[in-house]
């Protein structure tokens, strides 16, 4: 009954362009967010290196791939993006292994590689704390790997119990993802953070 | 165009440059391309393949070509990222296999870097004929280090496209990395010139003695103090061993006439030793209360010293320090490490010399009474402390280690008290104190194993004193009975002395801790003294006693952090005494503008002009004294209402006071509390509202009269009256002054001579109120919705 009332009040006022019910519209779609499935999408590899998204009668010939949890559900909420600056959202990917195919499971995650790389440190050689700054010297599964730390703001990161996010002077991650699996003495390099 | 040369016509000395860096190798395998060095405008390095694993690789940019270079990923070498290595070691694999692609300039489209989390990924598109550009293709990939001259050739490309050359000005790059000229390793922090790994703790330690310089005389007379009761300390074992028994209950004529009172009574010779000792005890105490009363003159005095230091270089940092840091880990400094590097300077040090003195002393005496006995006492002192040294280091890292719990701990409570009235709201006081708890063990874990640690430590000394001590007397007992020319006094000397060494052993075990825990301190200290406000004062900047108030920007970028820009290329200009609002989402870069305006920040390029002249040289004294800011998050400080009012002219007449408040709406709510101006208010007094706050900070910039006014949602929380009430105060103050008002709420800029819409970091309207509304753009599309939402609810 209300509803009447304010569209007469539209009606009145705005002669122009200006559609508040249009733009209500858009605001709902705002609120709503569009699963992306095998169904009801088909993503594809580019000649680029890119991946590119078809859903319905939309195409899109680039999509950027978000993690929305990328340490505690990395495989699911994918959120797919427009490439522009705005990164408008095109749809979310609830379930990477069973809503879409593996071949795009695969393609998608050739993308999230580049976008969240963070080498694995598999062996600490030596970690030495000077003034402020900690440099490390490790091996990860990319190879070995020397970076040096901030010691006094936040760059070292629990993301659980056991498993540590490093983040270096430029901002590069590096990962352990249990130090439970790491020997007693390079538990003891890392005690300064433990 | 200033120094506007072709780029054709390269300096001898830029070509070195190039040569210099782009290894043999890499060259060697360009000009097998008809790549000649000369025609190299610029490189970057990459460090990843596309498939993202490490590689090594080049992208270089001649006058006419995009060459990109990949090698195999070579999982043996090692990476060195930001911080780590020296100048020596760059580049020392160039004889590599190259793979390498060319694209020639005029064929691409667009060259650009999409972002991710470590690093990026260069792509460009081909041109084709019509409007549409080819598909994006990706070139190379790179981590957060190869960042910055990776965009620095985007830039480049972009530069050279549009204009066909490239001036020198534009191919220098700023952003170089700095290297230690001592050991060659790259500085971590360029700002900053300290390199870690030549800031030894010896020079840690030279600079906290600097402290004690003013207090020469007063530590001269405790050293004083201290030689005197180590020689004393020496005299009290001689006198109850060696001259009370081999001496007098011997009956020792020969000494009593060395004394020169032969013949007389042993009876008064014992009581003249028990005299003597007397006195040395005596003596021994009353020096101990000289030397505690000039620490207690001394120690307050620098730690506050060293305190007001720390808290003054803190004041002059640039806001970007604070927000990249803990509130509560920056109080720990501030507090407890002035206190812990002072505890070993006056109570250890001195302790340390009076006891290093000490055993040498007890030593030489004890050789020369009988070098055997003495050998059999001593010969553990040299091992325990190179063991002790050996343990150094890792204490070092226990007390890091405390430190780093006790930080996170205060953080942990500085957060929960700040927002007791969410966890209140959302009901989680259970789970905070879990949080806490968590925290809390670890301050405990790291404490116990610090104590752990020292009890070890401790048991090792007190080991070695019972071995020390079980030696002296047996192999004294063996030589009493084999040896006519040993004495039962000297051996009674002996364990005298032995149990003496006890005091100054058990206090190295515990010095060597304590100077680990001080230097430890100190270093987090001078970190922060140390540090480099990020905006500076120019040693010769301009005095501006008055200013008229204009304001230009010109091609302004800006971001929080490097390479993500908040603020792309704004041009603006706002004349004196006129008004402009800025109109954007949120998160659009509103308030980022602001602050670069009163020089919180200073913009990565371009640059802002006051009158004129560059905000980057008026000196700040002039420039805060005539840009006031009134921003969104208010702050109240301890203290009363009419100090909050004066904050930035404690001289202000109560009429100043009371008109500002006026002024501000303030006044009435004000005078309504019990106390009136005299209001304690702030954290520690009564509490205010959201709107309250907000009109004092209004009359605290009235009060300021600055010739810059900047209003960033500055009645955001108060009601519509109030807001209605305001304005009309702003309208009155806005005269004879630039005002930049920043509002969500149409209705607070109705005045302003001209509107701003920014969007992603852009200005993408500009006009006046009439301007906007007929290009029907952003600024329309807002006025309608908030028009509408007012009329939906029936009001306006």
């Amino acid at each position: 009954m209300k509803k009447n009332d304010n569209n007469k009040l539209i009606d009145n006022t705005a002669e122009d362009e200006f559609n508040l019910e249009k733009m209500e519209k858009e605001t709902e779609e705002m609120l709503k967010l569009r699963f992306l499935t095998k169904e009801n999408s088909v993503f594809a590899r580019t000649e680029g290196g890119f991946v590119s998204l078809k859903i319905g009668d939309e195409f899109y010939k680039r999509v950027l791939v978000y993690r929305v949890f990328p340490f505690t559900n990395p495989e699911g909420y994918i959120s797919i993006r427009e490439p522009d600056e705005k990164a408008k959202e095109i749809g979310i990917i609830k379930d990477l292994r069973n809503d879409v195919t593996k071949e795009t499971r695969e393609m998608l995650e050739e993308q999230m590689r580049l976008r969240y790389f963070t080498p694995v440190i598999e062996k600490i050689i030596d970690i030495k704390d000077e003034y402020g700054f900690a440099y490390f010297d490790v091996v990860t599964d990319h190879g070995p790997c020397r970076f040096t730390i901030h010691m006094g703001g936040s760059s070292v990161v629990y993301l659980s119990d056991t498993r540590l996010m490093i983040t270096d002077l430029d901002g590069n991650r590096f990962e352990i993802p249990d130090i439970t699996h790491l020997s007693a003495h390079e538990l003891r390099k890392l005690d300064l953070f433990l | 165009m200033r120094g506007s040369l072709v780029f054709t016509a390269l300096s001898e000395e830029n070509i070195m440059d190039i040569k210099k860096k782009l290894p043999n190798g890499v060259l060697k395998f360009l000009s097998g391309y008809q790549v000649k060095s000369e025609d190299i405008i610029t490189y970057a390095n990459t460090d990843m393949t596309l498939e993202g694993e490490f590689a090594r690789g080049y992208i270089i940019l001649t006058q006419n070509k995009l060459i990109i270079l990949r090698s195999e990923p070579d999982k043996s070498e090692v990476y060195q990222f930001k911080g780590y290595g020296s100048k020596n070691e760059l580049d020392i694999r160039s004889e590599k296999k190259w793979a390498a692609k060319y694209i020639s300039i005029k064929e691409i489209d667009r060259l650009e870097v999409i972002r991710s989390i470590s690093g990026g990924v260069l792509y460009y598109s081909e041109k084709k004929e019509g409007l549409e550009s080819g598909p994006d293709i990706q070139l190379a990939s790179f981590t957060n280090m190869m960042i910055g001259a990776v965009l620095h050739i985007v830039k480049l490309f972009s530069i050279l496209k549009e204009k066909g050359e490239l001036t020198e000005d534009s191919i220098k790059m700023e952003e170089k990395e700095e290297y230690c000229p001592k050991c060659g390793s790259m500085y971590p922090d360029k700002e900053r010139k300290i390199c870690p790994k030549c800031m030894d703790k010896k020079s840690i330690f030279l600079r906290i003695l600097l402290y004690f310089k003013p207090f020469i005389p007063k530590i001269i007379i405790m050293i004083l103090c201290y030689i005197v009761t180590a020689g004393l300390n020496l005299i009290w074992p001689y006198m109850s061993g060696k001259i009370l028994y081999d001496k007098i209950l011997s009956q020792n004529a020969e000494f009593l006439e060395s004394l020169g009172i032969p013949g007389i009574n042993y009876i008064i010779a014992l009581g003249l030793v028990v005299l003597v000792m007397f006195l040395t005890r005596i003596t021994i105490q009353v020096l101990g209360i000289i030397q505690g009363v000039m620490t207690a003159t001394i120690v307050p005095k620098v730690i506050m010293k060293m305190k007001s230091q720390v808290f003054q270089t803190m004041g002059e940092l640039s806001i970007s320090f604070f927000n990249s840091r803990q509130t509560g880990g920056l109080m720990t400094r501030v507090l407890r490490d002035a206190e812990r590097v002072t505890g070993f300077f006056i109570d250890g040090i001195p302790y340390l010399i009076i006891n290093i003195f000490t055993i040498i002393a007890t030593a030489i005496v004890m050789f020369q009474m009988n070098w055997k006995l003495a050998l059999a006492a001593l010969i553990f002192v040299p091992i325990i402390f190179t063991i002790s040294f050996k343990m150094m280091p890792k204490l070092w890292h226990f007390y890091g280690r405390r430190h780093r719990a006790e930080r996170s701990m205060n953080s942990r409570l500085n957060d929960n008290l700040t927002g007791a009235r969410v966890v209140k709201a959302f009901g989680q006081q259970d789970s905070e104190l879990k949080r806490f708890d968590k925290n809390n063990q670890r301050v405990r874990s790291a404490e116990m194993s610090l104590v752990n640690f020292d009890n070890k430590f401790f048991a090792l000394y007190v080991i070695f004193e019972n071995i020390a001590m079980i030696m002296v007397w047996g192999f004294g007992s063996y030589l009493l009975l084999n040896q006519s020319h040993m004495e039962l006094g000297i051996l009674i000397t002996f364990t005298g002395y032995v149990q003496q060494l006890n005091g100054p052993l058990d206090f190295m075990s515990y010095a060597f801790r304590w100077f680990s825990d001080s230097m430890n301190s100190a270093q987090r200290m001078f970190e922060i003294i140390d540090a480099i406000p990020e905006i500076r004062e120019k040693p010769d900047a301009v005095r501006m006693n008055t200013m008229e108030g204009n304001i230009e920007l010109k091609d302004v970028t800006f971001g929080y952090e490097p390479h993500k820009p908040v603020l792309k290329k704004i041009n603006l200009k706002i004349e004196a005494g006129k008004m402009l609002g800025i109109v954007g989402r949120s998160g659009a870069g509103k308030s980022t503008l602001v602050n670069l305006i009163s020089r919180l920040y200073d913009p990565q390029e371009g640059e802002i002009y006051i009158d004129g002249i560059n905000i980057k040289d008026i000196a700040f004294k002039d420039l805060r004294r005539n840009v006031a800011m009134v921003s969104q998050d208010t702050y109240i400080f301890m203290g009363t209402v009419a100090e909050n009012i004066a904050y930035a002219n404690p001289e202000a007449s109560f009429d100043k006071i009371v008109e500002a408040a006026v002024l501000a709406s303030a006044h009435d709510f004000i005078c309504k509390m019990p106390e009136g101006y005299d209001t304690v208010i702030g954290s520690a007094g009564r509490n205010l509202s959201g709107g309250e706050k907000q009109r004092i900070s209004i009359a605290r910039a009235i009060l300021a009269d600055p010739k810059i006014l900047i209003l960033d949602e500055a009645t955001a929380s108060v009601d519509t009256e109030t807001e209605k009430a305001i304005q009309a105060s702003i309208n009155f103050l806005v005269k004879d002054r630039t005002t930049i008002s920043i509002a969500h709420r149409l209705s607070t800029l109705r005045d302003a001579d001209r509107l701003v819409v920014i969007d992603n970091g852009e200005i993408t309207e500009e006009g006046t109120h009439n301007e906007l509304v007929e290009q029907k753009g952003v600024y329309y599309k807002l006025k309608e919705l908030q028009t509408k939402a007012l009329a939906m609810r029936g009001i306006d």
